[in-house]
């Protein structure tokens, strides 16, 4: 493939072995100045190897760096942020106790005889922030803004260090879609002064809209590089898991929806009104809103967690809204929280005791050592039911993929098998292929007869996989359409505002 | 992008509530309330506040170097031992010899800073726990002490004794030097690139490290600034009972009651936020109940259950005004 223009940064055969694996195997990758650059793959193919390597986070064992022709060799990330290079992690970096310009000025602070500049932190955090087109005040502690400006801030840090080369690694993952749209702009504004991006994501439509070109990693070796207008969708999703699109997404429910497993009338709590909801057996329903349309807290107030006040609430066949989510638990709900790290894995702990958490939770205090939660046949016959991919069961969980980190939260709910199981953002920081293995599970625990409720900010994900779809909007339900509907008929219902005298003046 | 142009979310507003101000205020109100009450107004004179002030200065200065280990995301169980080191060490020294002082001073001072440079550099080189590795410190610390002296050692001549009794004017050298000590503390957290790492490293260590800051280099600084400070009370304390002994450091609980003055001042236990006044916010809290105590005629131990009755709820109250802000 023709290369023109001058290269800003060149990774040749760059090969790096861990004791268990080889991560990369004669990696080879380029950018031009100025170019938005996908870099695409699976979880374990190695994308994140090859960014630790260009962080300065690694050593590689093999190849060579080049930054503008010049061969470099980082030992230390400060190194590579010295030569221009930075990265903006997918969990951020940044100090929520402190202000925007403490922040991005964090380990570069401007002194004035010996003492902190604040002044000159202030105005130059200022002077970046509205080159990035954000009305985000210097002095606001960074715990108080948005995901998204959060964002912002993370790439005012790189701006600041006038990096030349800025890697990021899933921006998206955690913002909602205008939000995401605002964050691509922002790197096409970017590219188009001159700073080479590489942009690493999960999400095809978002690669098709800004990137320049592709590359697509797969078990450690480059498998294609090319220009965005040769790379479909269709083909990049084919070159990563090595299979079509078509094969993505479940297949519709086998046959139609029973009884209702969970109905829910005039729920109503802090951050939710007049919720009217009810999923069937056999059914997979899609919750899908913009962020704070209160989607996140409905599967919170299904599970007990931040109960509904008000209300009636039936689940299996009887009536009571559970108080705590040990009470949800009993009644029949299972849910998997959006935040695996921090409400759903025991990361220092074995899958196997991650994957019998519930059932301990629930098995008598002095049962016999001998019964089933306290041993392993069970629980390892699930997980290989759910084809978790671990050295061993014993590993511990913080060292699984997220796609294997979400099947064993999943096989750890199965062991209970309750009647309603809500998924929050279940694929969220997964890769292409255990998404659909993840679809799969859902689609299979549906037809034998349990009512999936799944809350989701991915709408092709949402559209793919439901058989219904509700939508949210400011704490209450704003629309139900049929499975498959499309995107745009979400995002009306999602964005509408609820005063008429207002939309009318749009 | 200009449609970027987002306002601040409204809960900007949650830290209306000054926790050191709040401190300041009501142990204020406690002291002069009480002293009302008991008919002993004499308490409210020069005499009385000074002789409150005084109250904080041994455990104030020992808690003004505890507040950077806890800022730092670390935390120092060796103190009390560090301070009954360098309080034996110093008179030791001395002998009651004028012309020891400077030495005397000198040695301390280095011998904290290196017991300082063995802490910090026990937890970010060798990543040992940081509340282990100082336990540890501290219990080497009481064992070599313990076995060179058992009893009070030397003497420090009466011009090191004007440290804890001298005065300049109604004020005494020792608060002036306590409160030019968090002045100064305050200053380094608030103004230098050291203070703004310090709560980089105790808010996100990994994101400091990745941000180019010498993690290791920050929390070394925490623990020596934190020994030196434990050093000063030392050479106070020596100064006050005009020798040192073994077991000043361990009887003052300076170890423990340092951590609870510096959480009850609004500092956070896992670090990264906090400060120097609001920790000197505490040490008053704590002398004024001290005094309010005595003034009431009540035991010793009862002072210990509302001691340890306040710390509780404290903490308590910092967990559920800041619950919004962490879920």
């Amino acid at each position: 493939m023709a290369v023109s223009g001058p290269l800003a940064l060149e990774m040749a055969h760059i090969t790096k072995t861990f004791p268990a694996v080889r991560a990369l195997d004669d990696v080879s990758f380029a950018c031009l100045r100025g170019e938005v650059h996908a870099l695409c793959g699976e979880n374990g193919a190695g994308k994140s190897t090859l960014i630790k390597i260009l962080g300065g986070a690694y050593h590689p064992d093999g190849g060579k760096i080049l930054l503008d022709g010049r061969p470099v060799a980082f030992s230390h990330p400060l190194a590579a942020r010295n030569a221009g290079v930075s990265i903006i992690h997918q969990e951020l970096s940044l100090l929520p106790y402190r202000t925007v310009a403490e922040n991005i000025f964090l380990g570069i602070e401007p002194t004035r005889y010996g003492m902190l500049d604040r002044g000159r932190m202030r105005a130059d955090s200022q002077r970046l922030l509205i080159r990035l087109g954000a009305s985000i005040a210097p002095d606001a502690d960074v715990g108080d803004l948005s995901i998204a400006q959060q964002q912002v801030v993370e790439i005012a840090k790189a701006l600041a260090i006038d990096a030349r080369i800025l890697v990021m690694d899933e921006p998206t993952a955690a913002l909602e879609r205008t939000e995401a749209a605002r964050l691509l702009d922002l790197v096409k504004r970017l590219s188009g002064e001159g700073v080479t991006i590489i942009y690493v994501s999960h999400r095809m439509p978002e690669i098709q809209a800004i990137a320049d070109r592709v590359t697509v990693l797969k078990d450690g070796r480059t498998v294609m590089t090319a220009p965005i207008a040769e790379a479909s969708t269709a083909k990049l999703v084919r070159a990563m898991v090595g299979r079509d699109l078509a094969d993505f997404y479940p297949p519709p429910a086998a046959k139609p929806p029973g009884a209702p497993a969970l109905t829910i009338r005039g729920g109503a709590n802090g951050r939710l009104a007049g919720v009217d909801l009810f999923v069937r057996r056999g059914e997979i329903v899609g919750v899908a809103g913009l962020e704070g349309s209160g989607k996140s807290e409905l599967g919170r107030a299904i599970a007990g967690d931040e109960p509904f006040e008000r209300g009636t609430m039936e689940i299996a066949g009887k009536a009571g809204v559970p108080r705590r989510p040990r009470e949800a638990v009993e009644a029949g709900i299972g849910r998997l929280s959006e935040d695996r790290k921090r409400e759903g894995l025991l990361m220092q702990q074995s899958l196997r005791d991650n994957a019998a958490l519930i059932q301990r939770a629930f098995a008598p205090s002095l049962g016999p050592p001998s019964a089933e939660p306290m041993t392993v046949g069970a629980t390892d016959d699930r997980l290989r039911r759910l084809d978790v991919r671990a050295a061993s069961f014993e590993q511990e969980a913080r060292q699984l993929s997220g796609g294997n980190q979400q099947k064993v939260i999943v096989s750890r709910w199965l062991a209970r098998d309750p009647e309603v199981l809500v998924f929050a953002e279940p694929t969220r920081g997964v890769d292409v292929a255990a998404k659909a293995a993840i679809y799969k599970i859902m689609r299979d625990l549906a037809d034998r007869g349990r009512a999936i409720l799944m809350i989701s900010s991915d709408l092709p994900e949402i559209v793919g996989v439901s058989d219904r779809i509700v939508v949210m909007r400011e704490g209450h339900i704003a629309g139900e359409l049929p499975g498959g509907a499309g995107e745009e008929e979400i995002m009306a219902i999602a964005v509408a505002h609820d005063e008429p005298a207002e939309a009318a003046t749009q | 992008m200009s449609s970027a142009a987002e306002s601040l979310p409204a809960r900007s507003q949650r830290r209306s509530v000054n926790a050191p101000l709040l401190l300041l205020v009501g142990s204020v109100a406690l002291y002069i309330g009480v002293a009302l009450a008991t008919g002993q107004s004499m308490m409210l004179h020069v005499e009385g506040i000074v002789g409150l002030l005084q109250r904080m200065v041994g455990l104030g200065i020992v808690a003004v170097g505890q507040t950077f280990a806890i800022l730092a995301g670390s935390i120092d169980l060796s103190v009390a031992n560090m301070i009954s080191v360098a309080a034996v060490l110093a008179s030791f020294i001395m002998q009651g010899r004028p012309d020891m002082m400077l030495p005397a001073v000198a040695a301390v001072l280095a011998v904290s800073a290196v017991v300082g440079v063995v802490n910090g550099a026990l937890i970010s080189r060798l990543q040992v726990n940081p509340l282990i590795a100082t336990l540890g410190v501290g219990l080497v610390l009481q064992g070599l002490l313990s076995a060179s002296f058992t009893n009070f050692a030397g003497s420090v001549p009466p011009e090191f004794q004007a440290f804890a009794y001298g005065a300049l004017g109604p004020a005494p050298y020792s608060v002036i030097g306590l409160f030019v000590l968090a002045l100064a503390a305050s200053l380094l957290l608030r103004a230098t690139k050291f203070g703004a790492h310090l709560y980089a490293v105790g808010g996100n260590a990994e994101g400091a490290r990745l941000a180019g800051i010498r993690t290791d280099l920050v929390t070394i600084g925490a623990h020596v600034l934190c020994s030196l400070c434990a050093g000063l009370t030392g050479l106070y304390l020596a100064s006050r009972l005009r020798s040192g002994a073994p077991w000043v450091g361990r009887d003052g609980v300076y170890d423990l009651e340092s951590i609870a003055v510096v959480v009850i001042g609004g500092t956070l236990l896992a670090g990264g936020r906090g400060g120097v006044w609001g920790t000197l916010a505490g040490v008053l809290l704590f002398a004024v109940l001290d005094a309010s105590f005595n003034m009431l005629g009540v035991s010793a131990y009862s002072k210990l259950v509302l001691r340890g009755a306040i710390v509780i709820a404290a903490v308590a109250a910092y967990t559920f005004r800041s619950r919004d802000l962490v879920a």
